[in-house]
This record gives C-alpha cells, sequence and structure tokens, in this order.
C-alpha cells in the first residue's frame, strides 16, 4: 500500500458545496457570571441535536477566568469552518462589556440587536449600524436601584432566540433537565426563567435552518487532536498544562488509560518531551501537547529526537507571542520555530490543522510519519482551531491496523547504519534479546558509539536528512486546494484560514486558494502547478513579520505574491480579507 | 541459562575516562551487582545526561541511552512507565543532576517510578574541565579561583529525603564490595531509589581527593535503623560522610507510579511477546490509509 496514494488525495473543493446553505450568526457579550459560555453551549449543542451544522468561539478579556465575555456562534445548513464576521443577532447583557470586542463584533443592516432594557448607553458605532431598531429586554434584576442575582440572564435569552430560530421550546426544556438533571434546585430555577412571560414583540425572526434530523457530533479542536492520536495508536502522553492547549492532555487523561495508555503530567516541558522520547526509546507510540512558550523550552529535546533517531509527535496549539503573549488569542507566529528552531541541522516534519475535522486526520499522519522516519513531527493547530466547537458528522470509527514500527532480531543491521532505507534503519525495542545499542545525543558511529568524527558527522547528517527527500516524495499531494484552476489570483495561507478562505472563494471565484498540510518539507510541485497562471496573488497569515511569507521565499520565487500577515490576536474576519486583497466586499 | 559475570554486562568499548578515575570503579561495582541479580542485558536500560560519568551507559551493554544534559529522569520517567518490564538504572554525575537536572530529582521521587539513579558526585566539572560543581567545597573555590567562593555547596543525601525518597543510600567508589552491595539493593529496591557515590576526580579536584573524603567517611553502625528519617536527616547533616543504607522506607508504603491497580500492564508496546520482524517502511499501514 502506498499511503501517497490512498491517504492522502489532493482535497478539491469549493464548487460541489451546497452554497445555497443559509447561516445564521448569534453573538452574545456580557460579564463573568451572565451564563454567556453556558448559553452558546446549550444553543450549539441543541443544534446539532437536530442535525444542524454550526461552530462557536469563546472570547475573554485578558484574564482567562472572569471578566467579559462573548461567544460567537454560527449555525448553518452545512459544515462550516469559519463563525462569521457580522451579527445576524446580537445579545448583549451589558453595553459596556461590547468594548473589549471591537473588532470581533460588527453588524450588518439587517441584524437584531437585543439589549439590556435598564441599560443607558448607547451602542459604539464601530459595531455598525442596522436598520432594524435595538429591541430593549429587562434582563437584569434590581432591588432599590441596585442589580442583584435574580432569574437567570442566559435563560430569558435562551428563550427569545429559541423562539426566533423557530425551535420548540419544548425541546429546549428537555435540553435543561438532562443538563441540570443531577442539580434539581438549578433546573427549577433556569425552567421559571425560561418560562417567564416574553415580551418578543417587533422581535424579527432569524433564518429556520433546515435540520437533518440526525443528530451530529459536537468537538473541539483539542479534543479531536486527543483522540485522532489515541486511534493513531498513542500509547504514552506527556504534558504541562499551559493555554490553549490544556484539553488535549485533559482529553487523553480522560480517554487513554482506559485503553492502556499511559499518561503524567509533568513538572515542565523539557520534562513533557523527555518523557515522550524515553517512551518512545521503550518502543510506544508517544507525543505531548503545548503551546509556543511549552515549545521553546523543548527545543533541545526536539533536536535529541531527531539526533537518536526517536519517533515523538509535538502539538503546538500556537498562541499570540512572543514571551506570555496573549495566552487566550490565536496567531500563526510558532512557523519558523516550528521549521527551523533548536541548535545545529536535524530534520523533522511539521504539519498544519486546518479545522477540527482535519485535526482527527492530521494526527493519523503525523504518527506514521513520526513512527515511520523516526523524528520529531510537529503538528501546529492555534487557539482559533482548539478552543473552538465544531459541529461536524459523527466520526466513522476508523478501521485498519495501527501504525508499526519496524523492529528486528539482533542480526540485522547496525541501529545507525549509513544505508538504511531512506535513512530509516530498523528500530531496536528494548527486551529484544541481543538487541542492545547505546542511543546518544552525541555524534555517533553506525553503532551508536561517539565520534567527533568530522566526515561522520557529515555522513550522518545525509543519512538523517535522507529521512526528508523521502517523506517529501510521499506528501507530494499533502495540501488543499480551493476554487477554480483558471482563477486570476491566488491566496496561500496556512492551517486556521482554511475555514474563511473556503467560503471566500465561494463568493469570490476570481480567486483561488492554496493551503498546504504538510508545511516542511513543503509541497513545492503542487504549489508551483497550483500558481501557473496566476495575475495576482497573496500570502496571507497571522503574524506581523509574514513568517509564511518569508519561509516560501526561501523555496521558491515569490516576486508575484504580496505579503499580507497582521499581527495575531482575533481571526481575520470577511470585511478585512477584502480590504487586505483589494476586493469591493 | 549461563550465568552472568560481570564482564558479560560490559559493552566492548573501552572507557575515555582518566587513569585513576573514580568512574571505572562505579562501571566495575554497577556491572557486579548487575550479575549478582542476573538480570539479562536485554532487559536493561542504562540512562544518562552528559558528563563524564554519563558516559557509563555506552560501556555497558544494554539498551543504553546518553542523552542531553540534566535531563536523563524524565526520559528515565517516560521509558519505565511505558516499559515496567524494562531494568532502568540512571548515572550521572553532581553538575547534570544537581544543577541543571535539579529540577527533575524531586518530582521523580515523589512520582516513584522503580528507577535506580546513582549520582557520581566528584564535586567538580570534569568534562568542561574544572569549574565549580554545586557540591564542590568554599575551600576549594577559593584556593582555586573558582565560581561561586561565597556559594555553599547542597547537601544531596538531605535533599532527596526532604524531596520524600523511599531509598537513599551512599557509598565511596574507591569500596568496591560496599558499592556492588548498596547499587545491588538499590535496583533491587522496588521505587525510587537513590545512590550518592563518592568519588574522585584525578584531574580537577587534588590528586588526593578521593582519599581525603575517604578519610572522612564512616560505615553506619550495624543497629542503625534506616526507617528512622529524622535520624535519616540527622546522619545526613552530619559533618563526616555515612556510607550505608541511611534511609528505606518500605516499598508498600507509597504507590509506584505506573503499578496502580488496573494499570500494571497496560500501555506496553508492542506486547514483547510478539513475534519480531523486519517490515519494509511501505507496508506500513495506518488508521485511515
Amino acid at each position: 500500500m502506498n499511503p501517497a496514494s490512498t491517504v492522502s488525495p489532493v482535497t478539491r473543493e469549493g464548487g460541489a458545496l451546497p452554497t445555497n446553505a443559509r447561516s445564521v450568526v448569534i453573538t452574545i457579550v456580557g460579564s463573568g457570571g451572565d451564563g454567556v459560555a453556558l448559553l452558546g453551549d446549550l444553543l450549539l449543542g441543541m443544534a446539532a441535536e437536530q442535525g444542524i451544522y454550526g461552530m462557536m468561539v469563546q472570547s475573554y478579556g485578558p484574564q482567562i477566568r472572569g471578566g467579559e465575555s462573548a461567544v460567537m456562534l454560527r449555525l448553518s445548513e452545512r459544515e462550516v469552518q469559519f463563525e462569521g464576521d457580522e451579527a445576524d443577532l446580537l445579545v448583549c447583557f451589558r453595553i459596556a462589556d461590547l468594548r473589549r470586542f471591537q473588532g470581533a463584533v460588527r453588524l450588518h443592516p439587517k441584524s437584531s440587536v437585543i439589549v439590556e432594557s435598564t441599560d443607558p448607553t448607547e451602542l459604539p458605532e464601530w459595531l455598525g449600524t442596522t436598520e432594524q431598531p435595538s429591541h430593549r429586554y429587562p434582563f437584569a434584576t434590581f432591588e432599590n436601584g441596585v442589580e442583584v442575582a435574580g432569574p437567570p440572564k442566559n435563560m430569558k435569552a435562551l428563550a427569545l432566540i429559541t423562539r426566533m430560530l423557530g425551535w420548540d421550546p419544548e425541546f429546549a426544556r428537555t435540553t435543561l433537565r438532562k443538563r441540570f438533571g443531577h442539580k434539581p434546585n438549578a433546573l427549577s430555577t433556569n425552567i421559571v426563567a425560561f418560562n417567564a412571560e416574553l415580551d418578543a414583540e417587533g422581535l424579527a425572526s432569524l433564518a429556520h435552518l433546515r435540520a437533518r434530523g440526525t443528530a451530529l457530533h459536537v468537538e473541539t479542536g483539542n479534543e479531536a487532536i486527543a483522540r485522532g492520536a489515541i486511534l493513531a495508536g498513542l500509547g504514552f502522553f506527556a504534558g504541562y498544562p499551559i493555554t490553549p492547549s490544556s484539553e488535549v492532555m485533559e482529553t487523553v487523561i480522560e480517554e487513554l488509560p482506559a485503553l492502556g495508555g499511559r499518561v503524567v503530567q509533568a513538572e515542565d516541558e523539557i520534562a513533557a518531551l523527555g518523557m515522550v522520547l524515553g517512551a518512545s526509546f521503550g518502543g510506544v507510540p508517544a507525543m505531548t501537547a503545548t503551546s509556543g512558550p511549552g515549545l521553546s523550552l523543548m527545543t533541545e529535546m526536539l533536536g535529541l529526537s531527531s539526533m537518536a533517531e526517536l519517533p515523538a509527535v509535538i502539538v503546538d496549539c500556537q498562541r499570540a507571542g512572543p514571551a506570555t503573549g496573549m495566552p487566550s488569542r490565536t496567531e500563526q507566529s510558532d512557523l519558523f520555530h516550528a521549521v527551523f528552531g533548536g541548535h545545529g541541522d536535524f530534520p523533522r516534519a511539521v504539519l498544519g490543522v486546518y479545522d477540527v475535522v482535519h485535526a482527527r486526520e492530521v494526527m493519523s499522519k503525523a504518527f506514521y510519519l513520526s513512527e515511520t522516519y523516526q523524528l520529531p513531527v510537529l503538528v501546529l493547530s492555534d487557539a482559533y482551531i482548539a478552543q473552538r466547537r465544531q459541529i461536524r458528522d459523527v466520526p466513522i470509527s476508523q478501521t485498519g491496523s495501527v501504525l508499526r514500527r519496524r523492529w528486528t532480531l539482533a542480526d540485522g543491521p547496525a541501529r545507525f547504519s549509513l544505508d538504511g532505507s531512506h535513512g530509516v534503519n530498523a528500530f531496536r525495542v528494548p527486551g529484544t534479546p541481543g538487541g542492545t545499542y547505546p542511543a546518544a545525543g552525541i555524534e555517533h558511529t553506525p553503532e551508536g558509539l561517539p565520534t567527533s568524527d568530522t566526515s561522520m558527522h557529515h555522513q550522518m547528517n545525509a543519512k538523517r536528512f535522507r529521512k526528508l527527500n523521502a517523506i517529501a516524495a510521499e506528501t507530494v499531494g499533502w495540501f488543499r486546494v480551493l476554487g477554480r484552476d483558471d482563477a486570476p489570483h491566488g491566496v496561500v495561507a496556512w492551517g486556521s484560514q482554511y475555514g474563511i478562505l473556503r467560503e471566500w472563494v465561494e463568493k469570490h471565484p476570481e480567486w483561488r486558494v492554496f493551503l498546504p498540510e504538510i508545511i516542511h518539507p513543503f509541497p513545492l510541485a503542487g504549489f508551483r502547478a497550483w500558481s501557473a497562471g496566476l495575475e495576482s496573488a497573496a500570502v496571507i497569515e497571522l503574524s506581523y513579520q509574514g513568517q509564511f511569507h518569508r519561509y516560501l521565499s526561501g523555496l521558491t520565487d515569490l516576486s508575484k505574491f504580496r505579503s499580507l500577515g497582521r499581527s495575531g490576536g482575533v481571526p481575520l474576519t470577511s470585511s478585512e480579507l477584502a480590504r487586505m486583497l483589494e476586493v469591493k466586499s | 541459562m549461563t550465568t552472568l559475570k560481570a564482564k558479560d554486562y560490559r559493552s566492548g568499548i573501552e572507557p575515555v575516562w582518566c587513569t585513576g578515575c573514580g568512574d571505572f570503579g562505579v562501571l566495575k561495582g554497577l556491572t557486579q551487582a548487575l550479575s549478582d541479580l542476573e538480570i539479562v542485558p536485554e532487559r536493561l536500560a542504562v540512562i544518562s545526561g552528559i558528563g563524564c560519568s554519563s558516559r557509563l551507559p555506552g560501556y555497558t551493554k544494554s539498551y543504553a541511552f546518553n542523552s542531553i544534559h540534566g535531563r536523563a529522569l524524565p526520559i528515565a520517567t517516560g521509558l519505565k512507565l511505558a516499559r515496567p518490564d524494562i531494568t532502568t538504572i540512571v548515572v550521572g554525575g553532581d553538575g547534570d543532576g544537581f544543577s541543571i537536572g535539579l529540577g527533575h530529582l524531586p518530582h521523580a521521587i515523589r512520582r516513584n517510578p522503580d528507577l535506580t539513579y546513582a549520582v557520581l558526585d566528584n564535586g567538580i566539572y570534569g568534562l568542561t574541565k574544572g569549574q565549580a560543581s554545586p557540591t564542590t567545597e568554599v575551600d576549594f573555590k577559593q584556593e582555586r579561583g573558582l565560581a561561586g567562593p561565597d556559594e555553599r555547596p547542597l547537601n544531596p543525601v538531605l535533599l532527596v529525603l526532604s524531596s520524600g525518597c523511599g531509598y537513599v543510600a551512599r557509598t565511596h567508589a574507591g569500596n568496591l564490595p560496599h558499592l556492588r552491595e548498596t547499587l545491588r539493593e538499590a535496583i533491587r529496591y522496588s521505587g525510587f531509589a537513590f545512590v550518592h557515590v563518592l568519588a574522585g576526580c584525578v584531574t580537577y579536584q587534588t590528586p588526593s581527593y578521593a582519599e581525603q573524603i575517604y578519610q572522612r567517611c564512616d560505615l553506619l553502625p550495624a543497629d542503625y535503623d534506616p526507617t528512622d528519617l529524622i535520624r535519616a536527616m540527622e546522619v545526613a547533616r552530619g559533618p563526616r560522610f555515612q556510607l550505608g543504607v541511611i534511609f528505606r522506607r518500605d516499598p508498600g508504603v507509597a504507590p509506584r507510579m505506573g503499578e496502580m491497580e488496573g494499570q500494571a500492564e497496560g500501555g506496553v508496546w508492542p506486547p514483547v511477546t510478539q513475534p519480531l520482524g523486519q517490515e519494509p517502511p511501505s507496508d506500513v499501514e495506518f488508521p485511515g490509509g
């Protein structure tokens, strides 16, 4: 079986999708305690149960707990990887809280707005204007002019929103009973608030979406990463808590031990990757997950993984950097670190994640490359994918055998033989009689013995880098293209830009898009073929320096490509993309 | 099975240590201890970081790993948790274990995997030619003009005792029978075992350093009770080096990570009973293929 031909056909998308699919964008803004996240979660869960697609992202102030909170929820008749940028409905419990989300929340001329009736504040101008009058609703409860805890605001809003969506109130009540069945007091409080008499006079209705009737699956990017790894044969996980990747470890803790695997919360990220390499030295497929600061700490171990030829999968859920940066905010600025980070010359592969659905698939590819070629494989996710909740088709349980590391009897070739096929030799798993060998981070002979012989060092480098050639040959088709092949304008981007660009090419047929799945080694032949005949082109990314543009510039002639990156923080919006690409939206 | 002798645990590679280095004694004592325990080499892993003493794994017949500076403990922990069937020994020096790698030590201790950690403490950085280590004595630093003349050395035995280590012993590289017995019992202990091995550096310490240190050593008295933690800490704080098992907790008292109920055999991949064979990479199958 040749994985290149069977696993990674070039995915062509854009034309065949039901572009008449309708969607609804709902934005809810409030303070800590308003239950904004719970409200979004309930709506998303109810959508999935009916067979409506969608996704939800959350946004917070600078602290990860407490403070202002917003959810952006998009429900759709087809799968979406982009939350939309102009709200069809904005629900705001406190107008002052909107300030934090400038740029992330916008209205269009037909938007409905529901705000707290006692809030005297005007809606800010940057929000945009709607032809619809704002609907004022008394969410808050007051005693002697002071706001006190009353019937939950989020349940009152749930009643309004479900009515606007045309959803049966009894379905909402059933959902609440399931969610709060184990907390009778909370349940009755919530039901009372939900049932409170609604004054929905003048409230426009939202699109009544077609439901498939069969339940769909809700998953976050981090859950999908963890589950994809487990399906790919993960046997050992070590990690250290860090926003926005922690839920990878939390999911692995919940799901891996029951399957016989081991999980350790290490004392730091250096130890986490060290433990992964120890387990891998023992023959067990192993991984860690982290974010930028953790990847920085792991960098020396990354070189050891490549030098000692120990498979390891490292997931980096990128956040805005450098240093502590903005921990809960997304960015695509760890690219250089993933591709080039570390001292010395060593091969590694770098994969990018497109969305929650792809997160499962990419993990099987990461383990395949890592175990087959005995080197570190980095998987770059980001906060935007990691923390989103996306509704997808129910995953089909994967069949087929789990990947195996090659291993050998004692009379096989030397562990680091220069003659190995594609630079790879059979792995010696501890426990194999006669298979003992020294592994080392120090430069070594084919037998693993320390050497400072210049010629041997060069030959070993050449041997190790042969793996990269083999990977490049095997992964020529590991990319996605969107739009028409003959579109005159092109965008090249990677990772989570997939979601917005998929919809962009549907609305703008004069654009085509190239998104590598494997970033290093880069699928250059596919890229060159894709870019043939372009009149103009741009690289789009969330990186102030334009890391992706610079990286590509070192690989091929990019003179036709403008570099249109910006710092991360919030994902790109369609109107922003139109501005960047100088297209009238 | 023929009886394995100490030399059967040697890889055949000649050590590059200086003539008279204390590390030779440790290599000899370790291989003797392994032969006493009849551990077959293919079930043995010896893991180290970087330093003179960290070269030791390459001189043993084992699944050896000379990794990076200060990180032997996490690597050994990962190996032991993934492969509980492999006897795993960690060796290293005072700089590797007590300076760059110190942050890992209390965590390895509290996880309590079944590892033996032997620190070959010569009170100096030998590989990088004679800088002060965390255990270099103040007088020596002042005399030689080394960094940190006013920084006191740390006390490794007190440190591991206060971290909750279940097995703490000290020995001297020049006393081969004692070294052999100490390492053997440490390997036999089920849980994390720490062995402080006093060793000399003939090149960057004074030539008589090993002998001077040995003059400051006493064997623990025959009636010493190693289960008394307070007494063990007093021993650790004493002006002289007490040799022997300073503290030993019943291994049944603290759980060993990876051996909790229901997890004892989980996660071992591939199962060691599986027939061995070679597969070309193109035959590798993976999910979704």
